[in-house]
């Protein structure tokens, strides 16, 4: 039996390999996650470098020529995207395709897929030592459409604007897309620059799932990849300890033409994945929003009708909670009070036993059901890679199976309202906001 | 018990037949930890008129099918069933779709338990006057919610331009005013007509033993009593060959403007079943991915141009009774990309394929049908839709080997008929 539990992981400074062989899927998939701190002078930049990587390489200097090697590895699948991760700023590189051993022939896919991951990172086309101007030209453009229609999603429009108002100066209120108003300064040299910066400073996790003989796929990996990495020291950066006490309570209101208002209330717990209570954290948001037994949905959707939607959210890395419903605008006060309520039955420790069953059972359920997919035994894993505390899943299970009532109320009295926001359609009567 | 084994993709489906006519089929996975069930009626939105068991042919509110499957999860005690679920560590939901409504969970712990459960209550309907009111208001704002999804929005419009009669036009979810006149006696209609054993499809997949399963599900079964039901008679509208129009236009606050186009399939596409109805679906798909794939000439020049992202995309849906095929996703010009896509199709229909993008596309079809078999909900939900339309999920790899060139060249020719060429966009009224 090759197949292993857990994550094996290699550590050369901050430059770490993570491996777990596993035959139970039928794809093999390597990542590679650089990580970068999210930053006012950074954040555009690193948004649209893995685009950037993504239009040609010296082997594959078209589109066209690119993507069709994706094909012809059958239908490989290539990520390259960005998303942040408490205040970092994670490019992600990920490969994934079939086991050869499906396929008639064996065709050697695993070979050329890590060389083709390779060829993404390290060749990238350039024209006069830096990149290809009309790729950098054509991805700005594509990243101001993909920031302009970040409005277009109300539910992820309404969570948006919630973080920047509620973490205004803040780096965290940055998007992971970046800002418009940074475009026009980036050009192809400035971006070829910043790409041999990130590639030489950034710490680097490559994970490595599938059914693959893991010592050999390493040494190609260190081939092809990890020991193109420059040498050198690459930056730990520091998770910020101190939480800014924030809002008392903020409203913010925001017009536009829906029909359906968005209410999204935006708390500070105070607790973060780095404090031993981060258990208890995880229990609370649980226990108020996280399922369909939770308070929320039970009070706002069952008993009062005044919604589809209404859940919690939490952010563990800054130990940022979030609530989000959509409703009949004029359900605005009701809304807003029995989640109140809710909120407050939790810093009370009104919590029955059944809620705090039910909501470990489901809990541990879900934590479980993330090992069935490789991105998500991946997603797992990095956020213990870029926290301080590190929580292995066995531990952080059994922390939840044991954790009390009164650990929850614990956490539940440092939680306050930093931010409620409401997105409402227009020209409607104004809303008293106290 | 049956035993189907499929050796290229190392899987084997277990099936049996129980007595009161529902089938039910079991997939072990190995190495999961998860196991997922569905429980799924072929009963959708489409089914709006219809004989109840007592002969009286009757037509329904629009979106009751959906309604019901909210009403589902009532129990007498007045207890939810999400409540039971969550106690024995299971996540439950459900969906309802154009022909289907399914009943799921997932879990890794209690499988018997949960098993049980998922039976139980979807074979104990309690609806009263009071917990369909309550509903009302609930249903009504996920209405609203896809009111403002522009995404949602430009693929019904797109379908509202592709059917003049058929149902598949009518919202899912009904519209807020229709639920308003759905009542409990309606409600139980339609569950006696459509939930019947006979009518249904359990499927098991992840980690679990078969013939324990069998023998859960029928010492289940097995202690209700199910009258014997004949064939459910369906009554849809003749729909014509034309489309209902050119273009469908909708305005609501988008940074960027979304364009969706397509082609309604004619009632000559229609009347296959079984592994020729598959193999219809996978050679349209090689199709699109020709002439829309990311390794496409046109789809290289669009991107160029900047009328498209790498958020564009295709998609060919073949039911009983309707078909279309759709493309499409954000674009700074709507109109510009349609026209360049009306001038770009009649030269693909021409010159056709070569033998070496078909073997390409056929390699990238292999392994996204390979890669698929890594989600336990997407076989589930998968396997059921085919195993509805007469065929199976597993015939999808050995059929893609077997199609050829000259049978992607015949289609290309009946698909890309421009009079049923159809368009839907989304923008603001400002950008319009």
């Amino acid at each position: 039996m090759r197949s292993s539990a857990n994550f094996e992981t290699i550590a050369m400074e901050n430059l770490r390999i993570h491996r777990l062989c596993s035959d139970k899927f039928k794809t093999t998939t390597i990542a590679v996650l650089i990580q970068q701190e999210l930053s006012e002078e950074k954040v555009t930049k690193t948004a649209l470098l893995p685009y950037v990587l993504q239009r040609g390489t010296t082997n594959y200097p078209t589109t066209l020529a690119f993507k069709r090697q994706l094909d012809q590895l059958y239908g490989a699948n290539l990520f390259g995207n960005v998303f942040k991760r408490g205040e970092r700023h994670i490019m992600q590189f990920a490969l994934d395709f079939p086991n050869e051993t499906y396929i008639p022939g064996t065709p050697p896919l695993l070979k050329e897929g890590i060389a083709f991951l390779g060829e993404v990172l390290f060749s990238p086309l350039l024209e006069q030592g830096r990149f290809k101007a009309d790729y950098v030209e054509a991805e700005k453009n594509n990243l101001l459409q993909r920031i302009k229609s970040l409005q277009d999603d109300k539910i992820r429009y309404a969570a948006k604007r919630l973080t920047e108002e509620m973490c205004k100066n803040e780096p965290f209120a940055l998007h992971a897309y970046g800002k418009e108003d940074d475009l026009d300064a980036i050009d192809a040299s400035a971006l070829y620059t910043y790409y041999q910066e990130v590639f030489h400073h950034c710490p680097i996790d490559l994970y490595l799932v599938g059914d693959v003989d893991l010592e050999e796929v390493t040494s190609q990996l260190q081939q092809q990849i990890l020991s193109r990495f420059p040498s050198g020291e690459r930056h730990a950066f520091n998770s910020q300890t101190i939480q800014p006490q924030g809002h008392d309570e903020q409203v913010v209101i925001d017009e536009l033409d829906v029909k359906q208002g968005k209410l999204n209330i935006g708390c500070r717990t105070h607790t973060t994945i780095n404090d031993d209570r981060y258990p208890a954290l995880l229990l609370y948001n649980g226990i108020l929003g996280g399922f369909a037994h939770s308070k929320l949905f039970m009070n706002v959707r069952e008993k009062a009708s005044l919604a589809y939607y209404c859940s919690s959210r939490l952010e563990s890395h800054k130990g940022l909670l979030s609530i989000q419903s959509g409703i009949e605008i004029q359900h605005y006060d009701q809304a807003l009070s029995i989640m109140k309520e809710q909120l407050s039955d939790m810093r009370e420790g009104r919590i029955t036993d059944q809620e705090l069953e039910k909501t470990k059972a489901t809990m541990i359920n879900q934590f479980r059901e993330r090992l069935d997919s490789a991105y998500g035994m991946i997603d797992l894993h990095h956020h213990s890679a870029v926290a301080k505390r590190k929580w292995s899943l066995p531990e952080l299970l059994e922390r939840i199976a044991h954790t009390s009532r009164q650990e929850i109320q614990e956490v539940a009295e440092k939680v306050t309202i930093d931010t409620i926001y409401f997105l409402r359609d227009q020209g409607g009567e104004k809303h008293a906001t106290h | 018990m049956q035993r189907i084994e499929h050796q290229q993709v190392k899987e084997t489906v277990y099936y049996e037949s129980l007595e009161n006519g529902l089938d039910v089929y079991v997939l072990p996975k190995r190495g999961f930890h998860k196991t997922y069930a569905t429980f799924t009626t072929r009963y959708g939105s489409i089914d709006r008129s219809f004989r109840l068991p007592s002969g009286e042919k009757i037509t329904v509110p629009d979106g009751i099918a959906h309604f019901l499957e909210h009403k589902m999860f009532e129990q007498e005690s007045g207890e939810d069933v999400f409540q039971q679920f969550a106690i024995q560590g299971a996540a439950a939901n459900a969906f309802t779709s154009f022909t289907r409504t399914a009943y799921l969970f997932s879990c890794t712990d209690h499988v018997k338990e949960n098993l049980n459960t998922l039976l139980n209550y979807v074979q104990s309907p309690y609806f009263t006057d009071e917990n369909v009111e309550k509903e009302k208001g609930i249903i009504s704002q996920e209405i609203r919610m896809y009111d403002d999804a522009p995404d949602w929005q430009s693929y019904y419009g797109l379908i509202r331009a592709f059917y003049q009669n058929h149902p598949v036009k009518i919202d899912i979810a009904g519209t807020v005013e229709s639920i308003q006149t759905i009542t409990k006696e309606t409600l139980y209609q339609c569950y006696q007509t459509f939930y019947h054993p006979s009518n249904m499809l359990l499927f098991v997949v992840g980690a679990v033993e078969p013939e324990q399963v069998f023998e859960w599900i029928c010492e289940n079964q097995s202690k209700k009593e199910f009258q014997p039901q004949g064939e459910i008679e369906r009554f849809f509208p003749a729909e014509p060959d034309a489309i209902a129009k050119k273009r469908e236009v909708i305005n609501l606050p988008v940074g960027v403007p979304k364009c969706m186009f397509g082609f309604k399939e004619s009632a000559s596409a229609l009347g296959k079943s079984g592994d020729d109805a598959l193999k219809q679906e996978l050679v349209t798909n090689i199709i699109l991915e020709a002439l829309f794939g990311s390794g496409a000439e046109l789809y290289r020049s669009l991107y160029d141009e900047g009328l498209i992202d790498e958020q564009f995309g295709y998609d060919y849906t073949l039911e009983k009774g309707f078909a279309f095929a759709m493309i499409g996703g954000d674009t700074p010009n709507p109109d510009r990309l349609i026209e360049r896509i009306e001038s770009a199709i009649p030269t693909f229909v021409e010159k056709g394929l070569s033998a070496e993008e078909f073997t390409r596309i056929k390699k990238k079809k292999m392994g996204g049908a390979l890669r698929l078999l890594n989600s336990l909900e997407w076989i589930a939900n998968q396997f059921t839709h085919y195993r509805f339309m007469g065929t199976d999920l597993f015939r999808i790899i050995p059929l893609l080997e077997s199609i050829t060139l000259e049978q992607v060249h015949q289609r290309i020719q009946e698909i890309f008929e421009m009079e049923r060429m159809a368009v839907s966009i989304v923008t603001s009224k400002t950008s319009a």
